[in-house]
Order: C-alpha cells, then sequence, then structure tokens
C-alpha cells in the first residue's frame, strides 16, 4: 500500500500540475457555458415570441408546453456536453501511460515493488478524480438553471452522476488507448475514434439485423448517458459504466503482459 | 522498509541466467545464454550495440519474460517471484529515463515510497543517499534543469534508497562529457566490494576501471567470459566485438 499512495501522490501532482488537464478542464467549462448561454438566449426569444403574440400584453399561459427550460436548454446542452467530453478527455488521458512509454520511465516503475496492477490502479484513479472535478466545474451553470426551472434536486444529482460516468467512461477508453502506444497523438486519436463509435450507433443500425441492433444499442454510451439526462438512475446504467470502465482497466494491465512477452 | 531487511540479507547477490533466450519475432535478442554474475562482484555486461545487453538486463529486472531458460536473482526467479526479485535491485537507467519535471526531493520521496520506505526510514534514506551522492544543493531543483552528470546522480540516489543488494547499472556514462564521465565512474567505483554491481556498457574504458569480471554478449551470445584482465587484456580486444560470421 506504500508503493500504491506514493505513486497517487505522484500522479495526483503530475496530473494537476500540468497545463494540459487545465487547459481542458477550461475548454469543457468554456464551452459548456457558451451552449449553454446561446440556448439560454434563444429560450428567451422563443419565449418572448409566443408571449407577445397574444397582443394583450405579455401573457405566459400562450407558451406551449414543448418551449420549456429543460427541452430548450438543458437538454441539447447536456447533448453537446457528452459530444464535448469524448472530444476533450483522451486530451487529458492521452499522456497517462504513453508518456511512461516513450520516456522509458514505465520500466523504472516496474522496477520498483509497484505491480502492474498498482500502476493501472493509480492512473485510472487520478484521471476519475480529475473528471469529477471537471464535471463539477462545468456544472455549475447548468445546474442553477435547471434548479431554477424547478426541476429538482434528485434530478440533478441523476443529471451529474450521469455526466460523471460519461466522463469516467470516456476516459477509460483514452486510457486503455494510452496504455497500448508510445505516440501521445496515437492514443488520444485511438481515444477519439473508440468514443465516437461506441457513442451511438443508430447509424449502423438500419443496415444490421434486429437482434445485432439490440446487441450495439446495449454497448452504446449514448443510450445509458441520455438516460440519466432525463433523470432515471438505473443500477443497470451505472452497471454499464462500472464494466466499461473495469474492461478498459483489465486492457491497460494487459497492455503490460503483452509487452512482457511481445517485442521490445 | 522490506528494502532495508533485503539489504541486510548479503552484501551482494548472484545473478544465474540458464540457456536464456528472448525473441522478438524472429529476432534472436539473447541465444540460449548461460552466464552467472557471482554475489559481491562488479560485473562488466559489455558488446555492441544489439548485442543483447539491455534485453538481458529486462530479462533479469522481469520487464521481458523469457523465451526459453530462466534466470535467478538470489535463486528466485523474475517469472514466479517478480516482487522478491524487484526487492532486491536497485536499476540505475539512462539519464533520459527519469520525470524531468519533478523536483530531486519530490522523486526521490516517490521513488523510495515505490519501494516501500515510509515516514522516517524514508527521510533517513534521502539523506542518505542525497549525502553519498551530492544532491543536498540540488534537492528543490527539478530534474530536467541538472546536468546530465547530476541526473545521473539522481537515477543512482533512487536505485540506492532501500539498500539493496544488487545494483544494475545501464549505460551510465551514455551522453555525458568526459569530466561529468569521471564523476560517475568515480561514484560507482567506491562501490566496489559492498554489493552486486551489474554493469552494462559499451565502453571498454569504463569495464577495466570498475569491473572485476567482464563478459562479451554479441548477436545475443556469450562470446567471452572472465577477470576483466583475461577477456580484454589481449592485443585487440575490439577483436571480440566485431561481427564475423565465422566464428561460433
Amino acid at each position: 500500500m506504500t508503493a500504491l499512495r506514493a505513486l497517487l501522490r505522484k500522479e495526483l501532482a503530475s496530473l494537476f500540475g500540468s497545463p494540459t488537464a487545465y487547459v481542458t478542464l477550461m475548454l469543457v467549462a468554456l464551452v459548456t457555458a457558451l451552449i449553454f448561454f446561446d440556448h439560454l438566449r434563444l429560450y428567451n426569444q422563443i419565449l418572448f415570441v409566443y408571449a407577445s403574440s397574444s397582443m394583450g400584453g405579455f401573457d405566459t399561459d400562450v407558451i406551449p408546453d414543448y418551449v420549456n427550460l429543460w427541452d430548450s436548454v438543458f437538454f441539447p446542452v447536456m447533448e453537446t456536453l457528452g459530444l464535448t467530453l469524448i472530444g476533450a478527455v483522451p486530451l487529458l488521458t492521452m499522456r497517462a501511460f504513453s508518456e511512461e512509454r516513450a520516456r522509458g520511465t514505465d520500466e523504472l516503475l516496474i522496477s520498483t515493488s509497484l505491480s502492474p496492477g498498482q500502476i493501472v490502479i493509480a492512473k485510472f484513479a487520478i484521471v476519475f478524480l480529475f473528471v469529477l472535478a471537471m464535471m463539477a466545474a462545468s456544472f455549475v451553470y447548468p445546474a442553477s438553471a435547471i434548479e431554477r426551472g424547478g426541476l429538482g434536486a434528485q434530478h440533478l444529482a441523476a443529471v451529474f452522476l450521469g455526466l460523471t460516468l460519461h466522463g469516467i467512461g470516456v476516459a477509460s477508453i483514452g486510457l486503455a488507448c494510452s496504455a497500448f502506444t508510445s505516440s501521445q497523438l496515437v492514443a488520444a486519436a485511438a481515444g477519439w475514434a473508440v468514443a465516437f463509435v461506441l457513442w451511438d450507433f443508430g447509424w449502423i443500425e438500419p443496415f444490421v439485423s434486429e437482434r445485432t441492433a439490440n446487441v450495439l444499442d446495449a454497448l452504446a454510451l449514448h443510450p445509458r448517458y441520455g438516460s440519466f439526462s432525463e433523470g432515471v438512475v438505473s443500477l443497470e446504467n451505472i452497471a454499464y459504466f462500472g464494466a466499461l470502465a473495469l474492461v478498459c482497466m483489465a486492457l491497460a494491465r494487459l497492455s503490460f503482459d503483452l509487452r512482457r512477452v511481445g517485442s521490445a | 522498509m522490506q528494502g532495508s531487511a533485503v539489504g541486510r540479507e548479503a552484501r551482494g547477490v548472484e545473478i544465474v541466467a540458464e540457456k536464456l533466450t528472448r525473441r522478438f519475432g524472429d529476432h534472436v535478442a539473447v541465444d540460449a545464454l548461460d552466464l552467472v554474475v557471482p554475489a559481491n562482484t562488479t560485473f562488466g555486461l559489455l558488446g555492441p550495440n544489439g548485442a543483447g545487453k539491455t534485453t538481458f538486463i529486462r530479462l533479469v529486472t522481469g520487464f521481458l519474460l523469457p523465451s526459453a531458460g530462466r534466470v535467478r536473482v538470489a535463486g528466485y526467479s523474475s517469472i514466479d517471484r517478480p516482487r522478491a526479485v524487484r526487492e532486491r535491485i536497485g536499476f540505475v537507467m539512462e539519464t533520459s529515463r527519469l520525470y524531468p519535471e519533478m523536483r530531486v526531493a519530490s522523486f526521490l520521496r516517490f521513488a523510495g515510497g515505490a519501494r516501500g520506505l515510509c515516514g522516517a526510514p524514508l527521510a533517513e534514506a534521502i539523506e542518505r543517499v542525497s549525502e553519498r551522492f551530492g544532491l543536498a544543493s540540488v534537492a528543490r531543483r527539478p530534474i530536467g534543469n541538472l546536468s546530465k552528470g547530476y541526473q545521473q546522480r539522481v537515477s543512482l540516489a533512487q536505485a540506492f534508497l532501500h539498500d539493496p543488494p544488487l545494483l544494475i547499472v545501464d549505460e551510465p556514462t551514455g551522453g555525458l562529457d568526459p569530466v561529468q564521465q569521471d564523476e560517475v565512474q568515480s561514484l560507482l567505483a567506491d562501490l566496489t566490494g559492498t554489493r552486486t554491481v551489474l554493469l552494462c556498457t559499451h565502453d571498454l574504458g569504463e569495464a577495466r576501471r570498475l569491473a572485476s569480471r567482464v563478459a562479451v554478449l554479441r548477436a545475443g551470445r556469450l562470446v567471452a567470459e572472465g577477470t576483466t584482465g583475461e577477456v580484454l587484456g589481449g592485443a585487440d580486444p575490439l577483436e571480440l566485438f566485431r561481427a564475423d560470421e565465422a566464428r561460433p
């Protein structure tokens, strides 16, 4: 445990001291804020148009049900944030393992009391922590809106959980990709590719059988994430993201064994 | 703390390779190597680039698995008991294989922690190696800002934190200027007789200065082994390094 603690401290200092991490955090927070305010501005304009059209002053009764804060602002923001995370998180994870390989410091780590499993756990745990911090920072504006929109704390908690799990899922994919290459660029590109493909299989469903389409749908990120956005917390969806993280950790651990038996 | 206990168990440990083979696809990097590195000696592993020296070291540390044969450190196999092997090893790598953004003190704290040291024993170990390798004055500087000579001192210091009975040193003076080479070689010379040192180098002068026994690898095969005088004392020791298809 001493060795694991030492590595956790080192990884924490390394990630939270990295400019890339803060650029990624700012990028996600900025994109979220911009999209949020843009949709909020549009929503206010729509409200004004509907309410003004009654010609008798400002009458909110004529506003149809489908023009509401959730559908017009929050839901599109969450959709965009889901994709933004896929774009941004691999930038955060690309160096985790690949930089160690490129520098040759993975050999140093392996020569200590640290096992490959501990190295994987430490790297995943610290990135998960950063994703949590990033989600909290990005969630401030939308959370204030959803709270004022009267959706309640439970819905808010479900959305935050969904966002965090989605971020952790994408981070896990990025970390697993980073474990198989010494190039940060390749790690990021592979992370993007895998996460985008896994995001939604809707485009492929017309070309495959219904059974295959169901299997693909069960594997996709978007339906799971979308469920949380609607305020639904299901054990099945939590288990999906947990399983995704575990599979990616197992793959990262496997990369050490493959290097031991494969080419240097 | 385990590291210190291991350090006390013996002044040096033996490395025994038996029919050790490592292939990368069709390429045989280490070919049925039988080699004994005796305990408590400074043993030079020589050979031209691509001879299989680094692969041999990686097999000893357990970073790579052998394709055939086995290697034991203090009687422990790096396959069956990798942890027992790693606890007995201090690994000094090339200077480029450090964390340049980390400060020397932080790096030594991390390296000691990663070897199971904590609290007062860790602080004592850092103080001991800082004094031994003259790092006290640069403790707060980032490793990347140090000269290559000092970076190599940091690399030596991290390998010494747990006082290992076996020190593996891979090309310790590669990329250093003559003065820095002399400094690092002097530090390594001070270790003579205190533990087993496996020195991997292609510098014959370095081997003559530091090693009491040497082995020469070429194309993964052992072409000579003996005392430094026996192996490198001939008229043209470079002959051992030259590729010769006719040679068995």
